[in-house]
């Protein structure tokens, strides 16, 4: 293995501890783990709110556990952009909410 | 030492405040993150201020110089473009890495410091500067966590670095700050370790403790720990230039001004 390979390892072990829930790798502080994975989270939140004002606010007080839901099962590939970020949100969001059936949205009357 | 440089003092141009960047008193150049900007047309307040004759210097965020993966020619033509365009004196980006493993960190993460890591970097930044036809230079890094196995103080990592490449060095002293606040390093043994001859400019911004660690959210103001370091290192050397970086909960005109004028008096001494 080349220097570039074990470290390319050693990268790819990081990135999916802090982003995409995967083990911690070995001799980190588990604290400190944490508290950059919460801060990746919170940065990539904060992007996607500021594309889409809309569908962080029609998420209201459930924004932040909702996005943190979806960040751990998409974490951002390499080469994808933040406003496709903000609209694979948008639709993940979409297809949680519960469909209204075609009797529920009739006028009474 | 102290007084001030070619630069002189500036602000990071943003979209959200192009007009406060215009009329605030005492910018003497501004920076811009490269990857905002289109190869083909500039925003037109920093058309005018090029037409002022205020330096523009690109800043990129998204070279991965410290990844694994090879440099990405796109991203190095880009910045080379935009310097171009710009007609600037130079580039910079950071000691970092943003992707692996088909991930996009989102933000800047630490490389190891070992001899393997230092290594990738500089066939990295070689990769680089040749295709970008300006002088680099690279920004030391805010981190939340250390890797476990450093065979390198980072004055040791970044010294090597700029002798290895030729590189200039942008040192962010909120950075400096930040690391020493959360992982326990001494900044005033960095500043005495770096090339400072080397000092492309200086880096300050704002941050803010939340459940006690320090975070470098550019979002909030300068704390006066930061000029403090700025004033140790403008007592080693004379830096170039300084800039202040703001990118988010952008306060009133005058509390941007306020802080140009903290910093300008740090460096006048």
């Amino acid at each position: 293995m080349s220097a570039r390979e074990r470290l390319a390892a050693r990268q790819a072990e990081l990135l999916a501890a802090l982003l995409a829930d995967g083990p911690a790798p070995a001799g980190f502080d588990a604290e400190a783990l944490r508290v950059e994975a919460d801060a990746l989270l919170a940065k990539r939140r904060r992007v996607v709110a500021l594309i889409d004002p809309e569908v962080a606010e029609s998420c209201g007080e459930d924004f932040a556990p909702l996005f943190a839901e979806y960040a751990r099962g998409n974490p951002r590939r390499d080469g994808s952009r933040a406003r496709e970020d903000a609209a694979a949100f948008a639709a993940w969001v979409e297809a949680r909410r519960p469909k209204r059936r075609w009797w529920q949205g009739r006028r009474r009357g | 030492m102290g007084g001030m440089g070619e630069l002189g003092i500036g602000i990071g141009w943003r979209s959200e405040i192009d007009l406060t960047v215009e009329r605030l008193p005492g910018v003497d150049f501004v920076e811009v993150v490269a990857e905002n900007l289109h190869r083909d047309h500039l925003p037109e307040s920093v058309r005018i201020l090029r037409g002022r004759g205020v330096p523009v210097l690109p800043h990129a965020v998204s070279l991965s110089l410290g990844g694994a993966d090879p440099v990405d020619p796109a991203r190095v033509g880009h910045l080379a473009e935009v310097a171009a365009m710009l007609d600037a004196p130079m580039v910079s980006d950071h000691v970092c890495f943003v992707r692996a493993g088909g991930l996009d960190s989102g933000h800047l993460m630490p490389v190891p410091r070992t001899r393997e890591a230092l290594e990738v970097l500089v066939d990295n930044v070689k990769t680089a500067q040749a295709g970008l036809g300006v002088p680099l230079a690279l920004e030391n890094i805010a981190a939340l966590l250390r890797w476990p196995d450093a065979e390198l103080t980072e004055a040791q990592f970044l010294t090597e670095l700029t002798e290895r490449t030729d590189c200039l060095l942008l040192l962010d002293v909120a950075n400096m700050w930040a690391n020493a606040r959360n992982l326990g390093e001494d900044p005033v043994a960095l500043l005495d370790g770096l090339p400072l001859e080397r000092l492309a400019y200086v880096h300050v911004a704002g941050g803010v403790v939340r459940d006690g660690v320090y975070h470098d959210t550019h979002a909030h103001p300068v704390p006066p720990e930061v000029l403090e370091l700025l004033g140790e290192l403008c007592r080693r050397a004379s830096p170039p230039g300084v800039l202040l970086e703001r990118d988010d909960r952008y306060p009133a005109d005058a509390e941007l001004a306020a802080e140009l004028a903290a910093i300008r008096a740090v460096v006048a001494g």
